[in-house]
């Protein structure tokens, strides 16, 4: 009997509703007989396999909280994932994603969703992602984005976002409205300029998290930043910036280069 | 008149009488019914209708006079009787024309009006009475016009002089205080009235919301005392009814919105923490939830476990990261340590 198999029988055992088969070498969720009949686990941690294909059955788990696939080889992502009436906590980094399926923003209760290390890009995102209301963590990380789009401005209940070493040429005005935010990460991208909005997030206090470096800001960000962020903060919300901002907008500079080697990653291996 | 003139005289009758009628003698037609000259008359003073003029109400017929003194309502300003549209209001009848805003004399019967201190006022006027704080406050005891404050006791307005202190003795004015229970003592000795000086003599507590004394359950909180409808939630409004709150700042939020505010629910699962709780990364956890956001794997105080994006990975999971991801995470990391 496989090692999975064996984690199968004695959970249905005992009953465990929390299921880890982390670095099994599973290749396929169809070598695990009986796992879609588990109706009633509340957890599933497939990290660290070889999963390419996530199968549509996997949706039958209708009790289901937590779904972790980190690292796998996964390219697709099933429709019927989003119609997970109690997911709250989705990790599908560290994978070969190029896409999200159509639909994907349909979640009723989704809070954090972990697409880290990735190959998206703000024309790969299904038309309702930022319906997600529910969410409170969305790490985009380690992808292709260039621009965010102005719908970021939907998740009101965002706490967290990150959009570390992407490609980000631009941010929105809207990032402003999220009023809950205090964990930005923006570092290793491409910017420029930060909407004067930001300034007035709270981002400054001990509890939050502002990420900037290893952009090309303007020098008058630049010099705030080695001061540390809530200078930047501070000097966003001045007059002398929105009059920068401003001029910078309609100027319309060429983006900076890009910058980052994304040859080497893991999730362009095919 | 046609109609008559092709009856004939036998069997046409006076509707009072109930005779009939002589040739040639006049004949009154009212409606189709007919009346000899003498029996047309009003109902009440059986008289003659002057200038033929009568009202017809509920069957009988009426001169204008006896009309109006029996039925038509009398206007409460002019005393005449209103004909036509009457206003009915502050439980009088009304000329439209004679029911004016007590204080710009503005008509009200399409404007509308709004009973101030039992006067009739039009919007704007009450409005700035109301400003001004002006309010003419009619003593409950001597009928008197009260300039200024009132005195207020028993839901009444007063002269503070018809009052004395319930202790001293002295004359009261609109500053007394009244008190409706006190903590030992009979029904009858309270609801009684008590100069500033001698009130605060008692030890009646203040309220720390309203200012006002607090005489039924009493709630200490963060050195003050509070009505118990007064100590609320500094973000909801919502009064904690005897529920837990917590304090923070001088302030006291409810259990929802403490944790809301400053954090401490746990990032997997959103709840409050009950138990301990597990601080890192700027995130709070239930010390059972505190895990490697890779694999899941429970993480204790003492485990080692590597800053991914502000959450922690176990050094297993670390491990398997890609290379070059491990490698901008250690340069990542390098930058922190030289920034702090």
């Amino acid at each position: 009997m496989s090692k999975a198999k064996k984690v199968i029988e004695e959970a249905k055992e005992i009953n465990n509703p929390e299921i880890d088969l982390v670095d099994k070498g599973i290749s396929s969720l169809d070598e695990i007989p009986g796992l879609f009949s588990l109706e009633n686990i509340t957890r599933l941690t497939l990290s660290h396999n070889k999963l390419q294909v996530v199968p549509a059955g996997l949706a039958n788990l209708m009790n289901l909280e937590i779904l972790n696939l980190t690292n796998n080889h996964i390219e697709e992502l099933p429709v019927s994932l989003s119609s997970l009436p109690k997911l709250r906590i989705l990790n599908v980094s560290l994978n070969r994603l190029y896409a999200l399926p159509r639909g994907f923003g349909a979640f009723p209760v989704l809070e954090i969703l972990d697409c880290t290390y990735n190959n998206l890009k703000e024309t790969t995102l299904p038309g309702n992602f930022f319906m997600m209301e529910s969410l409170r963590a969305l790490y985009l990380g380690d992808n292709d984005f260039e621009y965010l789009p102005a719908e970021i401005g939907n998740l009101k209940n965002l706490q967290i976002l990150s959009m570390r070493e992407n490609d980000l040429i631009e941010v929105p005005r809207e990032l402003g409205q999220l009023t809950r935010l205090r964990e930005l990460h923006l570092q290793g991208n491409r910017l420029v300029v930060l909407p004067p909005e930001i300034g007035f997030l709270e981002l400054a206090s001990n509890k939050s998290v502002l990420r900037l470096e290893g952009n090309f800001w303007v020098p008058p960000i630049e010099d705030q930043l080695k001061l540390g962020p809530s200078h930047v903060l501070d000097y966003l919300r001045s007059e002398t910036y929105r009059v920068l901002y401003s001029r910078h907008m309609s100027a319309k500079p060429p983006p900076p280069p890009q910058t980052l080697d994304k040859s080497k990653k893991a999730s362009r291996m095919r | 008149m046609p109609g008559i003139g092709k009856m004939s005289l036998d069997n046409m009758f006076c509707t009072r009488c109930g005779d009939g009628f002589e040739t040639n003698e006049k004949i009154v037609n009212s409606n189709g019914e007919l009346w000899h000259t003498n029996c047309f008359v009003c109902a009440q003073c059986f008289r003659v209708f002057p200038d033929g003029v009568y009202y017809d109400f509920e069957g009988r017929k009426y001169c204008e006079r006896d009309f109006q003194v029996l039925f038509a309502p009398c206007c409460g300003k002019c005393r005449e009787f209103v004909i036509g549209r009457v206003i009915k209001a502050m439980n009088a009848n009304w000329h439209p024309a004679c029911f004016r805003c007590e204080e710009c004399n503005m008509e009200l019967a399409d404007a509308g009006f709004i009973k101030n201190a039992g006067r009739a006022l039009c919007h704007g006027c009450n409005t700035r009475i109301k400003a001004d704080g002006l309010q003419n406050y009619m003593c409950h005891k001597c009928h008197g016009v009260i300039d200024g404050e009132p005195l207020r006791y028993r839901g009444e307005v007063y002269h503070g002089y018809h009052f004395t202190c319930a202790t001293c003795g002295v004359e009261l004015d609109h500053t007394a205080r009244e008190v409706k229970n006190r903590p030992g003592y009979a029904a009858n000795d309270v609801n009684n009235l008590f100069c500033l000086r001698c009130h605060d003599k008692m030890g009646i507590p203040i309220c720390g919301a309203c200012r006002r004394p607090i005489e039924e359950r009493i709630v200490t909180a963060l050195g003050k005392h509070w009505h118990v409808e007064h100590f609320v939630c500094a973000k909801c409004e919502k009064p904690f009814h005897g529920h837990r709150h917590y304090e923070k700042k001088g302030l006291a939020y409810c259990e929802q919105h403490y944790h809301q505010l400053f954090g401490n629910l746990c990032y997997v699962c959103n709840q409050v923490i009950a138990g301990d709780v597990f601080t890192a990364l700027n995130k709070a956890w239930c010390v059972h939830h505190f895990s490697c956001s890779v694999c899941d794997t429970a993480l204790s105080t003492r485990s080692k476990f590597y800053e991914y994006d502000e959450r922690p990975a176990c050094r297993r999971c670390y491990e398997r990261f890609p290379a070059e991801l491990r490698r901008r995470l250690r340069r990542a990391h390098h930058y922190t340590l030289r920034r702090n």
